[in-house]
């Protein structure tokens, strides 16, 4: 169990990095959702108790030897998969897709958790064999990650979906998959783009991509996010309109600010001094966790660490680049920041293991 | 350790180098990016930002009352709704129209007009659909908009003019939205302004208008205003006192409704032209207008035979008979051609060149001079005056005293009467003027032809001794510092009358009513009132045979013109009735106008308004009687 040692070599300056996002999240919360015509809004209350759970989260997955995780993580996915099941079955519908299941304090979103049961299963899978993994392993390893994303997608939730492609592609590269297979694999999804496009993609979908290329021709409809969420950046200029004070978030002209929006309120109330405080966090997290990775003491360490990062990481570029208006709008929480309790609490979970990872490279 | 790190390791860490590169490089892409917009574009979207979220509102200003001479309200404003639609924040203009229409009870048809009317205006500025809402529209539009379903819809408070309903309704005019060639013309006006489009609100626009203010509040996404910015209020429009004495007007207004006819009336103080009362009848309810007036309402009032939109008064022109006789006596008078004793001999018809002259009364007045052809309005007597003065010198007389002239009252669109000089006919019919044409003349007929307003300045004149006053309406402006007296403008002529000359006429003119003449029914004991009937033909006997049954009113119409009393006249006027068969209906009609006038004047009660005039309904020419053509008293 937890050996008092072990407490020494906990990454604290990840920690506090990991805290102090999460504080600008709950601030930029507050911020967005006051509205003291309407009295006070408790969402960053909630996000509070979020972050109270997914620290507890955290501890539980610090608390127990990776290796404990991977062993069972073949358990952990197909409980997993039954959950997704059940959710697609009896999940909550909320704004048209079957993605929660309602519990007393708030609802689960079970897809989040997804990505962590795929990151331990593939950690484990690649982990166990040597060497350059074979064609075989890499088909295995992407049914084992296509099998979640289906359930996931039928929700239907293709952003968050999407998040688990980066958590099998990173174990596979490091894993030391060929990059000849990697070039091979991306000339197949350009030329897979345009059948998408034709069968795959529902309309709202396709109408998201073709107003990023031109957001002008809707500029009322889908592309309003865009314009509005480049608007609400740019008229933050270097020091933001200060707390409370973003014009664009509080009048809601930007939807959805407290939550996938986020960072749009950021750049608007702190400007770009409080855009470069965020990056640089978010950054000094990831490479800090890059770090674990590197100082895990075996395979399945790295492997770990990285499965878990590569959706985080995706999905902060990504969430960036979109509250700049600087990519397709998709519904995509930023993580550690956005509102929401099961994204925050998986991803504290997640940087359990990270830390986990870390603390024990000198174990045996 | 110690040993050569294993391979796979080795992979591990430099694919996590090729990692940690990758995604430093991305961030810091993304710093670039937030840079560019933050930093290098940051005036572009602040001002994008400010679009969004700021509005400037305008803030409608009142137009100025108007008051009495006395200080009473006459025109004032009051609080509406007007609904419009602010385009910048529509999605789908279609949509919007659709919905509101049905949430206003309106056609589709009529509100897609008025937007199309105003689709070259800013998107910005707010296109009014409807401008006096109904409480039941304005809660179902206000409902509508918090559910977020017209969010480009606005409710905002108007001023709107009150008239005191058909009062007068052609000297106060009309409001309405500016016409586009006006917008064009003056840089002050701004599609969908209302200004004055008649009356006292067109001449006096520039003092009633005030000016609109403004305010720049900041609106959320929906448009709902969430605090003001600043505010600049509107100014009101000046306040404006008018000559208009409200109790003569109100008389002059029940005396035509008591009577039943339709015609013109205009009361001035012959000292200085205060136009004291003023009517044309039929009316309109101006309220129509200042409520933006619907299509069919417009249709009725253009396509209405009686023309009510048309102001008699200074619009009309109109055959003025014997009244016109005083202008012929005067021309004799002062060019020395009769005195007041010259005598006639009328014996019911007179030839002159070849052509009989029937006078009114075919029984003949006999021997008679000027102040007793007055009271009698002896046709015989002024066909010989006239024969003996010619035309261009009643020209001349009769202009000095304002007939077929322009009186300068400050009303739009006043047209000028006619009398006929030789000069006129070579002009404008290129013809030469036969003496025979003036016998006509002589009693107001041919082509003389006179508007009400110019009838009252002719008395006036009279009643001043020779001063053709400029009738005017504005007495006095308030902009806020108090009130200002606006001088009457100065007379458009001045003659001295001889006095002795001038009085026969008025002897004459007194006999007409209180002698044995035919307005006995103005009379006034004790206040000398002195007028003249007229009636005249709106067609030829023979006209009226040919015309044979028809639903046109070709009654005669009546006149009345008057002054009192009649050595110190304190006022003078005319009252015209359209199709009113006698000068002396007129002149009943005018009896509650004077008494209702000295009453006031000395602080008694006003008169009540008498139930009935007993007018003479019956129209003598009803049974088409042929005849020569002559004049009737």
């Amino acid at each position: 169990m937890f050996e008092r040692r072990l407490y020494y070599h906990i990454d604290w300056a990840l920690l506090a990095a990991i805290l102090a996002l999460c504080v600008l999240g709950v601030a930029m919360i507050y911020s967005t959702t006051f509205d003291p015509t309407r009295g006070m809004s408790r969402m960053y209350i909630t996000q509070l108790y979020a972050i109270v759970l997914g620290l507890g989260a955290m501890v539980f997955m610090l608390a127990l030897d990776y290796r404990t995780f991977t062993d069972k993580s073949h358990l952990i996915y197909i409980a997993m998969l039954a959950v997704l099941l059940y959710v697609i079955f009896f999940g909550t519908v909320q704004m048209g897709a079957r993605r929660w299941i309602p519990l007393k304090a708030f609802n689960l979103q079970p897809s989040e958790f997804a990505k962590l049961g795929v990151a331990l299963v593939l950690a484990k899978f690649f982990g166990e064999s040597r060497g350059t993994p074979a064609w075989g392993d890499l088909a295995v390893g992407a049914a084992l990650t296509a099998l979640p994303l289906a359930l996931i997608a039928k929700e239907p939730d293709l952003g968050t979906a999407v998040t688990l492609l980066p958590v099998f592609f990173a174990i596979a590269y490091l894993a030391g998959m060929r990059m000849r297979i990697f070039g091979i694999m991306i000339v197949c999804l350009l030329l897979a783009a345009p059948l998408a496009w034709k069968f795959a993609l529902k309309d709202y979908q396709k109408s998201r991509i073709s107003t990023f290329l031109d957001p002008s021709q809707d500029a009322k409809g889908a592309g309003y996010q865009q314009i509005q969420a480049r608007i609400t950046v740019g008229s933050g200029g270097l020091s933001g309109k200060g707390f409370k004070q973003g014009t664009q978030g509080q009048l809601r002209f930007l939807p959805v600010a407290h939550n996938d929006f986020i960072f749009s309120v950021l750049a608007e109330e702190q400007g770009f001094a409080g855009v470069l405080v965020a990056l640089g966090l978010y950054l000094f997290v990831i490479l800090r966790a890059l770090e674990a990775a590197r100082l895990a003491k075996d395979r399945l360490g790295s492997y770990l660490v990285l499965g878990v990062l590569a959706s985080f990481t995706f999905q902060v570029i990504y969430n960036i680049t979109m509250s700049a208006g600087l990519a397709p709008v998709k519904g995509l929480t930023l993580p550690l920041m956005s509102y929401g309790g099961s994204s925050l609490i998986a991803t504290l979970a997640g940087f359990g293991l990270v830390l986990n990872v870390r603390m024990r490279r000198f174990t045996n | 350790m110690t040993t050569a790190v294993p391979e796979d390791r080795r992979r591990v860490t430099s694919r996590l180098t090729v990692l940690q590169y990758l995604i430093t490089v991305l961030f810091a892409v993304l710093a670039i990016g937030f840079w560019v917009l933050q930093v290098v574009q940051h005036a572009k979207f602040e001002e994008m930002a400010e679009n969004n979220n700021q509005r400037t509102l305008a803030l409608r200003a009142p137009r100025g009352i108007v008051f009495d001479r006395d200080g009473r309200v006459l025109v004032e404003n009051r609080h509406s709704y007007s609904i419009s639609i602010v385009r910048e924040q529509t999605k789908d203009i279609n949509r919007t129209i659709r919905l509101l229409s049905q949430v206003l009870g309106i056609e589709e048809a009529r509100v897609r007009e008025v937007v199309d009317r105003h689709r070259h205006d800013p998107s910005y500025r707010p296109i009014t659909v409807v401008q006096d809402a109904t409480l039941a529209q304005v809660a179902a539009v206000t409902a509508r908009r918090l559910d977020f379903e017209l969010p480009d819809v606005r409710v905002e408070p108007t001023p709107t003019r009150k008239y005191p309903d058909t009062m007068a309704a052609h000297l106060f005019g009309y409001v309405g939205e500016v016409s586009d060639k006006d917008v064009a013309e003056d840089d002050d006006l701004h599609s969908g302004d209302i200004v004055g489009q008649s009356g006292i609100e067109k001449v006096y626009n520039a003092l009633l208008k005030g000016e609109d203010g403004a305010k720049r509040v900041v609106v959320n996404s929906v448009g709902r205003e969430i605090r003001t910015l600043e505010e600049d209020p509107p100014t009101e429009g000046k306040r404006l006192q008018l000559t208009i004495d409200y109790d003569v007007q109100k008389a002059i207004e029940d005396g035509f409704r008591v009577a039943g006819f339709n015609g013109a009336a205009v009361v001035l103080d012959p000292a200085n032209g205060d136009v004291l009362g003023f009517t044309s009848r039929p009316s309109y309810d101006p309220n129509a207008f200042a409520a933006g007036i619907d299509r069919a309402t417009w249709a009725s009032l253009n396509t209405d035979d009686l023309r009510p939109l048309q102001d008699r008064a200074i619009q009309g022109r109109y055959s003025p008979g014997s009244t016109f006789k005083m202008a012929v006596a005067l021309a004799g008078l002062e060019e020395g051609i009769i005195t007041p004793d010259f005598h006639a001999f009328c014996q019911g018809h007179a030839n002159f060149y070849g052509h009989e002259f029937a006078c009114w009364n075919k029984k003949g007045h006999g021997s008679i001079d000027l102040r007793r052809a007055i009271e009698q309005s002896c046709d015989v007597y002024f066909y010989t005056v006239a024969n003996m003065v010619g035309v261009d010198k009643i020209n001349k007389w009769a202009t000095l005293l304002g007939l077929g002239v322009k009186s300068g009252i400050d009303l739009p669109n006043e047209v000028q009467g006619l009398v006929p000089s030789t000069e006129w006919k070579r002009e404008k019919m290129h013809e030469k003027w036969y003496a025979g044409e003036t016998i006509s003349v002589g009693i107001g007929q041919g082509a003389v032809s006179v508007t009400p307003i110019s009838m009252a300045v002719y008395m006036a004149t009279l009643a001043n001794g020779g001063t053709r006053v400029t009738p005017h309406l504005l007495k006095a402006v308030d902009d806020g510092t108090g009130w200002k007296p606006v001088p009457p403008p100065p007379p458009q002529s001045k003659i001295d009358i001889d006095p002795d000359k001038l009085q026969a006429i008025r002897d004459g003119l007194w006999l007409v009513v209180n002698g044995g003449g035919t307005g006995g029914r103005a009379r006034l004991p004790g206040y000398d009132v002195s007028g003249k009937t007229g009636s005249s033909q709106v067609i030829s006997n023979q006209g009226r045979i040919a015309a044979g049954r028809t639903k046109k009113d070709l009654r005669d119409n009546g006149w009345f013109v008057f002054f009192a009393p009649r050595d110190h006249p304190l006022v003078a006027g005319v009252v015209f009735l359209e199709h009113g068969i006698h000068g002396g209906n007129a002149a009943a009609v005018t009896h509650h106008i004077l008494d209702t006038f000295f009453a006031k004047k000395e602080g008694r009660p006003l008169p009540q308004v008498p139930a009935d005039f007993h007018l003479i309904y019956t129209d003598p020419f009803a049974h088409l009687t042929a005849g020569p053509p002559g004049g009737r008293n």
